[in-house]
């Protein structure tokens, strides 16, 4: 059997048991929750924003989206692209990507530290390589997060769609857009929850070594964010740099502005640099799992 | 012994966990078809090497070879060896028949024929009933055969048990013995247990282990000398003499196949040793029971060789 086989097999199940345990389907309805509270709160958003802007017209309202958002990010091509967006889709894609580390870590911290406590991993090992077991987990909670967030991404669109705010054809566009930029930096999170759980035989210490390592990483990259905000406070142009700290790269997260660039070579670089992170912490993973004693 | 015919080869196997050692330098052979047991007190390193076996902890030292291959060669070995972990929880929230069907697919056993698998594999341990149930809502004896039947599924060349019957009520534990001596012949069976009896009653073989070093290894009737020695018990008061009801030592030494009787007054026992070249046991049996009975000595028991519980107390 192929180890392709071998992850199809075992991620397929990692997911039916996810979405059927009890915890799987409380934070779903959380989660779900949350988003359409989100989505509310980002419509209304959108709506004060044209009532304050008090744009005499779409054109005008978008423009000023631009000077918003080149303001916050120091780039005017990539301010020029996004202003058009409906605000609500905007603001919900930050929230869902703000929110995926905690999803991920929620979902993910027990996938393998629990059967690792209990020995339930000893029922696959002896069935399937432990590369092939590993990348299973990790493909199964990247999977399940990915739905999650479509799900979310369709409640806040259905929203946005009913309020008027954008068009079907906005929303297929936009919205799958933003929902694989959501799935891609998510991607990064499941691979480090991933790393710390097969690391870990307490599910509670895998939980809390996770939240441990998305705070280090958050760090990073609102260590860098203050920063390109202090500059452009020195500065004489007023708008922060484009160019991240390298500690930035540290938090997936920061990647979300390269990923709904214009330019493609942008939106390559953070594919490839995300692609990295799961690349990393997959590899890692699966050779200290594979030396380990179960 | 050919390649093909060996089933388990431990060779030089260490194991270490820090500083303390828990496997030393064991050295093992288990023949293909046999049922073998892993025997010792605990900390022996029995559950440890069995965990060897299985792939479960990596060896520090040595080499260990699973029909023909390394256990963690989880490719070249794929439905060939089946284990029953002692202390794994079944997952909680799968179903029993899904749980099995899962793995069956694991095994390469064909979609189409897996639910096939996992409904014999279940029917053999009596759970057919179960097969909708979820794990979690199993009892300790239901979840121990569901279990055994993962490790029996498709028909493995070897099956690994660790403590097959640990806390289970009599019958269960009953039924779980006449399971898995059913399977006699059919795989190779090596079982880790601390049920003396239990393993007498199902091995051909067994290896006992005393504080992770082996001190003894072979077919069980060398272990318990049950092709040398006969043991009598006698009844209560019985003493050495020649009178009527008195055990006449001297006349057991005639008999032509004994080499030598002791008889120890306090623990009531007569133990004959005897050229297994000359007879076999039931033989021996026969000749000594006749001259105590036409001395009148009252009997209250007669064994084949000591007994493995007895040979693990002198080793251990």
């Amino acid at each position: 059997m192929s180890p392709l086989a071998e992850i199809r097999i075992i991620a397929f199940r990692e997911l039916r048991r996810s979405v059927r345990s009890a915890k799987g389907i409380a934070l779903s309805a959380l989660t779900l929750l949350g988003a359409f509270v989100a989505s509310l709160a980002s419509v209304w958003v959108e709506g004060a924003d044209r009532v304050r802007s008090n744009a005499a017209s779409t054109q005008a309202y978008i423009e000023l989206k631009r000077a918003i958002i080149e303001k916050a990010t120091g780039d005017a091509t990539l301010a020029a692209f996004l202003a058009p967006i409906p605000t609500s889709l905007l603001l919900f894609v930050k929230i869902t990507v703000w929110f995926s580390p905690l999803l991920v870590a929620l979902f993910g911290f027990d996938a393998i530290s629990g059967e690792l406590q209990h020995r339930e991993v000893r029922f696959w090992t002896v069935r399937s390589r432990r590369a092939s077991y590993f990348l299973a987990k990790l493909a199964g909670l990247w999977a399940l997060v990915g739905l999650v967030t479509l799900a979310l991404n369709l409640l806040a669109g259905t929203v946005a769609l009913a309020r008027g705010y954008v068009t079907v054809g906005e929303l297929f566009a936009w919205g799958l857009r933003f929902w694989l930029v959501t799935f891609a930096i998510a991607g990064a999170w499941c691979a480090i929850a991933t790393f710390i759980s097969s690391c870990v035989k307490t599910p509670i210490l895998a939980l809390l070594a996770t939240f441990g390592a998305f705070f280090v990483s958050w760090i990073c990259g609102a260590g860098g964010f203050i920063a390109r905000q202090r500059e452009s406070i020195a500065g004489a142009t007023g708008l922060p740099s484009q160019q991240m700290g390298w500690y930035e790269y540290l938090y997936p997260n920061a990647y979300d502005t390269l990923l709904m660039s214009s330019e493609p070579v942008r939106v390559w670089l953070a594919v490839g640099t995300l692609a990295g992170f799961v690349v990393v912490f997959a590899v890692a993973g699966t050779l200290l799992f594979q030396r380990r004693d179960v | 012994m050919s390649a093909a015919a060996v089933a388990v080869r431990l060779v030089a196997l260490t194991k270490r966990f820090g500083a303390k050692t828990a496997v030393e330098a064991v050295s093992l052979q288990i023949e293909s078809g046999m049922a073998y047991g892993l025997i010792g007190p605990n900390g022996a390193g029995k559950t440890t090497t069995f965990s060897m076996m299985a792939g479960y902890l990596r060896p520090t030292h040595g080499t260990l070879e699973v029909l023909g291959f390394a256990p963690t060669a989880v490719d070249s070995l794929r439905s060939r060896v089946g284990v029953l972990p002692q202390d794994a929880l079944l997952p909680a929230n799968d179903r029993v028949g899904e749980f099995l069907v899962h793995l069956a697919l694991l095994q390469n056993v064909p979609k189409s024929k897996a639910t096939d698998a996992a409904v014999r594999a279940l029917a053999e341990v009596q759970g057919s009933d179960w097969w909708k149930q979820r794990c979690g809502s199993l009892s300790h004896g239901m979840a121990k055969r569901v279990a055994l039947a993962q490790a029996f599924l498709g028909d493995p060349d070897l099956v690994l048990l660790d403590e097959p019957t640990a806390g289970l009520d009599p019958r269960v534990a009953w039924e779980i013995r006449q399971f898995i001596k059913g399977k006699k012949g059919r795989a190779t069976i090596v079982v880790s247990s601390h049920n003396l009896q239990e393993l007498e009653e199902i091995c051909d073989g067994a290896a006992i282990l005393d504080r992770g070093r082996l001190v003894a290894s072979g077919r069980m009737a060398e272990l318990t000398a049950a092709n040398d020695e006969v043991r009598v018990k006698v009844g209560r008061g019985t003493r050495r003499g020649s009178a009527s009801g008195a055990v006449s030592v001297d006349e057991l030494r005639g008999l032509p196949m004994v080499r030598s009787v002791d008889f120890d007054e306090e623990e009531l026992e007569i133990v004959v040793s005897f050229e297994r070249k000359q007879a076999d046991a039931e033989t021996v049996i026969g000749e000594v029971l006749s001259a105590l009975l036409k001395n009148q000595v009252r009997i209250s028991g007669v064994t084949k060789g000591r007994g493995l519980e007895q040979r693990v107390m002198d080793l251990t």
